[in-house]
């Protein structure tokens, strides 16, 4: 039985209280739709609470009827007491025993249900295209799957039934009541009345509110985040504190945002509190009984289930009110949740194909990030099988964006990229997985032991297997080097170098073994001696495949194939490393600039401090080339 | 759980937090008070002259009157402690994170931070008016009953005195146990919770290899062992949250049927019984509203004890009396450094550095090469002051960095990462943190040595264009010369360039050498570099191998010496840049 004052008011513990219920509407109701899997489950439970809530109050009315007894005409003996003391302890335990297994029946089936979710709520992300998880951010998904599905879990195991409980017991006792003496039964209901209105009072705007409460806590994760993660920058740049400035404004915001409701809504929301305390209720009831029973309008044995009872008559409004908003926050994670989970997926083929071969062929290809600004435009490019086509240009031209269309990470947003003859978007993501093989610069290594990073692309491979291809890496040695060779789980103790890191990508591309290779030349932090190595490996890996590789240095693909240059999203020069130079253009230009500023010609050998002349031509020819 | 709230609000937030104690203690006593006045009350009723109840019906009447008084105050005070509560910890935090060492903030110590000073900080302002305010009166109220019932039956007031302990006990067992439940399911939530991420943010890699949800099965393994342990905490924390329940049932039950025999062994009169029995359900109800509260109190004390933990760590120690570097030389002296705990590195046991010693002369070029590993990016931090060394000195105008104010050390130092962070803004506004008020020419200079100008001629939206979360909407080699024209921008004396220039691609890159040989006529610069061509023109050259400085000169000497120096040259030569020609024989 509760009748714990009511605390109306705002409650910043309710999990996630962003934007009640303000999201798009989802039909059937999204939160409906997604307890459908557990919805008899938690209809059973809803029954167990109701019967365990009557049955709690079953021993009020006992031992009201036991002062009835007692004060009667005639004194009660044993014979008319106990069974009443037994009818108040069995019905103490009934209640006992229906609303522990309400509770465990409904956190079982949330238990189920939060998997579920989660599940499918991962599944749906690895289908999701790219550009919409790197557009938002890593924290809707983080969102939905955790604090969204966590919210749910608030609403379903505890609100629901907390509520059913607050509604039920109530009912009966009133209805107890009511037999008893009808007008002070009606007088009970008063400070329930009287809470409800002061409570609204207090409520009144409150939607606006909660959503700019959620919007401040937002901001203050959001800054929170930033803060820790650029402390560096915030240390060495920040003289004074002032460079912390957002996180201190977004706290400061809040601050002042919480303490100007909480002003507003105080003197109503207090007194919606006190008007339903228990103490004040019982003084309400106490006094009027008195006057009752000094008229001889009723007995002193009839207050006495006023006194038990009245107090749970007002108790809804102390539980209805936090539970408001663990319902609209509830709501609103089953909105988000449900936008993740209806967000468009890469299109599966409808009519899929295996392709015949392995040549690449872009038509026409043109992609935009944004909608307004073409990353590409009017691509058109041939790989053939075995051949080596490097990608070159100033950063920004389009290199990554142009090889990530080859494992999909991105669909063209017009024109045509078939492998063997068949559209990409038409090849099922296994068969395209199966072909095309992907080295990063940005090298990502998972937290698990080495040789699952390895295998990552063939979990079945076999340790020889791995060994084999960590050899061929030149990655193997330093591997045998750590603490349990390669067991040793990566990420928490033990971090690899930049270099070591990319030979272990490069092992894991071996392993693969995928007869379409795109390679983002990788060597950007390794220091000499992991350079030679990693040059070791990758000739092992780009052997015998179908290669495109984005180049930021033009030695390294002097002897391509096909030299294709990049500019601005279109391809503006192609061919040999001999026929471009003989052209005199673009790719000559560049050519000309980094084998004059660097330390080497050629050929490879040294030759220190270049004339200034030359550098300060290289950079002119440079700066006419992107002013073209 | 008090004791949490004042090690994390401190000296400032202790005076209010102790007057809200006040108000709600004396308003639990007063509600006790309250209950027990209604027991006259009920007897006079019952009794057989009613007509007497007035003056006890005054004073319950009295006493409600001052407990609604001091429940007002103490609820409106709840919602202001609150409050008070944010802010205060908001602040405790942001200035602890910038005195706290940088070698602090490991990437799990980051994120755990971001959660503290995020969601949990949240989460633990409605402690006040929320969870201790019943704690309080689940106390208090019960404990004033008890005294109460003396009054009225010995023998009740025994029964419940024995009780009491019982029920403590109880409680208490079952919060232990749902503590230690909540310690596991945390775990697993949290490694759930690094395996979403990591399953969001590797998903190029993941699906280049063919590994979408059903593919990877340490995330699904994380996601069923979170369920797991949801269903363990359900399965054993179920009997611990019942038998509270249960022994205060039993206690009623008891005291029920010990009272129906009393008054039917003529030893207690009906009156007494039932007021007894009013008083006993309200004990009860109060008592109860502490195992409501319970599931709150414990993850509102986990949180507390963790924001404790944060606050009361050592933060460095600040100079007593700060002096000033006499000019912009740097001088390391017998400086080793080890790192005093397993996090941040793998060996934690081998010294990174050990007994390194060179002097950076003003307005001179130096260059630091090494293998990876070699402690390089710890010297550029030992500068900067983001960690302290283990043994020797660094000194920066002949003035031990221990010896100078934060401030004036950051003034003085200006360090381009590695790492590049941006926040989530405008171009401008990350290059402007350094120097919010520089003129446009300075802007424009610092943007011009970097090559940022570049960057900023190829962008549709030029100086405004949105860096996106943690920069990722800009490549690599364009986050790079953001942080440079950053640090560029701030004009600090001494500029340490830590691989500053990795990302870029070599054109760039060679402008960006070529102006850093420009800044060397003004400044004390230290250039940490894998590319050997940014490092041709230093005025002197470490090489750093094993935690020691091996080698040290101009390129030239070096290079003719024929030692690690030279060998880098060669193996340079080599490899610069791997080529196909060796992949396709």
């Amino acid at each position: 039985m509760k009748s714990q004052p009511p605390e109306p008011g705002p409650d910043p513990a309710a999990p996630d209280t962003a934007a009640g219920g303000t999201g798009t509407r989802v039909t059937p109701p999204p939160l409906r739709a997604l307890a459908e899997p557990v919805r008899g489950r938690l209809a059973i439970a809803v029954g167990l609470q109701a019967v365990a809530a009557l049955a709690g109050v079953v021993p009020f009315i006992a031992v009201s009827r036991i002062a009835e007894r007692l004060t009667g005409e005639s004194p009660a003996d044993g014979d008319a007491l106990w069974p009443l003391v037994v009818l108040a302890c069995s019905s103490g335990l009934v209640a006992l025993v229906c609303g522990t297994a309400a509770g465990a029946l409904a956190h079982i089936a949330d238990n189920d249900l939060q998997l579920a979710l989660r599940r499918r709520l991962a599944r749906h992300i690895g289908r999701l295209p790219l550009g919409r998880l790197t557009d938002r951010g890593t924290g809707e998904v983080k969102q939905a799957v955790q604090e969204d599905v966590s919210a749910l879990h608030t609403l379903f195991a505890h609100t629901l039934l907390d509520v059913v409980a607050v509604l039920t017991a109530p009912v009966l006792a009133l209805a107890y009541l009511l037999t008893v003496d009808w007008p002070l039964a009606l007088v009970s209901v008063v400070p329930l009345l009287l809470g409800v209105f002061l409570f609204s009072r207090a409520m009144t705007g409150a939607a606006a509110q909660m959503a700019e409460f959620g919007a401040a806590v937002g901001r203050i994760s959001v800054a929170a985040v930033e803060f820790a993660s650029g402390i560096a920058v915030f240390k060495s740049f920040g003289r004074g504190h002032r460079a912390h400035e957002r996180f201190v404004r977004a706290t400061e915001g809040f601050a002042g945002f919480f303490s100007g409701w909480v002003r507003s809504t105080l003197v109503s929301s207090t007194a919606a509190i006190l008007v339903v305390a228990p103490a004040v209720v019982l003084l309400l009831l106490s006094a009027l009984g008195a006057l009752f029973v000094t008229r001889d309008w009723m007995t002193g044995a009839e207050l006495v289930p006023f006194l038990l009872l009245g107090p749970a008559v007002a108790a809804p409004m102390g539980v209805v009110g936090p539970r408001i908003q663990q319902i609209r926050a509830g709501q609103a994670a089953a909105v988000r949740i449900t936008e993740l989970l209806h967000a468009p997926t890469l299109p599966e083929p409808t009519d899929p194909a295996v392709p015949d071969g392995h040549h690449i062929s872009m038509r026409g290809v043109s992609f935009t990030y944004d909608g307004r600004t073409d990353v590409l435009s009017g691509v058109d490019l041939d790989l053939a099988p075995g051949t080596v086509t490097a990608l070159v240009g100033p950063s920004g031209s389009g290199k990554s964006t142009l090889a990530s269309l080859l494992p999909r990470f991105h669909d063209v947003t017009a024109g045509t990229v078939t492998l063997g003859g068949v559209d990409l978007r038409d090849i099922p993501a296994t068969e395209l997985y199966r072909r095309v093989g992907f080295v990063l610069q940005d090298v990502r290594l998972l937290r698990a032991s080495v040789a699952d990073n390895i295998r990552l692309g063939r979990p079945d491979a076999t340790d020889e297997e791995v060994e084999r291809c960590a050899r061929a890496a030149r990655v193997h040695e330093r591997i045998t080097e750590l603490p349990d060779g390669y067991a040793t789980e990566l990420g928490r103790t033990v971090t690899l170098s930049g270099g070591e890191a990319q030979r272990l990508s490069i092992a894991r591309a071996l392993l693969a073994d995928a007869p379409v290779l795109v390679l983002d030349e990788a060597t950007a932090y390794a220091d000499p001696h992991s350079e030679a190595l990693i040059q070791d490996a990758l000739s092992a890996l780009a052997a015998g495949r179908t290669l495109l590789v984005i180049a930021h240095r033009l030695s390294t693909v002097r002897s391509a194939d096909r030299i294709v240059v990049l500019e601005d999203g279109r391809v503006t020069e192609q061919g040999g490393h001999d026929d471009l130079l003989a052209a005199r253009g673009r790719y000559a230009a560049l050519w000309e600039a980094q084998h004059t500023a660097g330390p080497f010609e050629s050929d490879g050998t040294p030759h220190h401090r270049p004339a200034t002349t030359g550098t300060g031509r290289a950079a002119d020819d440079i700066r006419e080339g992107s002013a073209r | 759980m008090i004791r949490q709230l004042y090690r994390v609000l401190g000296p400032e937030g202790s005076r209010p937090l102790n007057r809200l104690l006040i108000l709600q203690s004396g308003a639990a006593v007063l509600q006790g008070v309250a209950f027990a006045l209604l027991v006259p009350v009920l007897e006079t009723l019952l009794g057989t002259d009613p007509d007497d109840v007035w003056p006890w019906l005054s004073a319950f009447a009295g006493c409600v009157l001052a407990y609604a008084v001091l429940q007002g105050a103490a609820l409106s005070g709840g919602f202001t402690v609150g409050s008070t509560l944010s802010r205060v910890l908001h602040r405790r935090l942001a200035d602890q994170a910038l005195r706290l060492p940088l070698g602090w903030f490991t990437a799990g110590r980051t994120a755990e931070f971001s959660r503290l000073a995020g969601q949990n900080v949240i989460q633990v302002m409605s402690t006040p008016a929320h969870l201790l305010r019943p704690f309080i009166t689940s106390l208090l109220t019960p404990a004033t009953l008890v005294v109460a019932t003396f009054f009225l039956d010995v023998r009740t007031a025994l029964v419940l005195l024995v009780c009491a302990p019982v029920l403590f006990a109880v409680q208490q067992g079952s919060g232990a146990l749902m503590r230690r439940l909540d310690l596991g399911r945390d775990a697993a939530i949290g490694e759930s919770a690094d395996r979403v991420l990591e399953y969001t943010r590797n998903q190029p890699v993941l699906r280049a290899f063919g590994r979408t949800a059903e593919g990877y099965g340490a995330l699904d393994d994380a996601l069923v062992a979170e369920a797991r342990a949801d269903r363990r905490l359900i399965a054993r924390g179920l009997p611990g949250l019942v038998s509270f329940t249960f022994a205060t049932r039993l206690v009623f039950a008891l005291l029920l049927a010990l009272g129906v025999s009393w008054q039917l062994d003529g030893s207690l009169t009906v009156p007494t019984l039932l007021a007894l029995l009013v008083l006993l359900v309200r004990l009860i109800d109060s008592v109860s509203s502490a195992a409501e509260a319970g599931a709150g109190l414990r993850i509102a004390r986990n949180t507390l004890e963790r924001l404790g933990a944060v606050l009361d760590e050592p933060p460095f120690p600040r100079p007593a009396e700060p002096k000033t570097p006499r000019d912009a030389s740097v001088e390391l002296t017998g400086v080793g450094f080890r790192y005093d705990d397993g996090t941040a590195d793998g060996d934690a046991a081998r010294p990174v550095l050990d007994g390194v010693t060179f002097r950076l002369p003003e307005r001179s070029m130096t260059a630091l090469v090494g293998p990876s590993g070699a402690g390089k990016s710890t010297v550029a931090a030992l500068i900067a002051r983001f960690r302290d060394t283990t043994e020797g000195t660094v000194r920066i105008g002949g003035v031990d960095v221990r010896e100078i104010a934060a401030d004036d050390l950051a003034a003085h130092v200006s360090l381009v990462f590695q790492d590049v962070y941006l926040f989530d803004g405008s171009i401008e506004d990350n290059v402007r943190i350094a120097a919010p008020d520089a003129a446009p020419d300075e802007l424009a200079s610092a943007a011009a040595l970097s090559g940022l100008d570049r960057v900023i001629a190829e962008l549709p939206d030029g100086w405004d264009t949105r860096v996106g979360e943690a920069g990722a909407r800009l490549s690599g080699g364009q986050r790079q010369r953001v942080s440079i024209a950053r640090a560029l921008l701030k004009d600090a004396p001494i500029l340490v360039l830590d691989e500053a220039t990795a990302a870029l691609d070599q054109e760039n890159e060679a402008l960006f050498a070529e102006a850093v040989r420009t800044l060397a006529d003004r400044k004390t610069l230290l250039v940490i570099a894998h590319r050997l061509s940014t490092v041709v023109h230093a005025d002197q050259i470490l090489v750093l191998e094993g935690g020691g400085i091996t080698e040290r000169g101009t390129h030239d000497d070096l290079v003719t010496a024929g030692g690690t120096y030279a060998s880098f040259w060669q193996r340079r030569a080599r490899a610069h840049g791997w080529r196909l020609e060796a992949a396709r024989t």
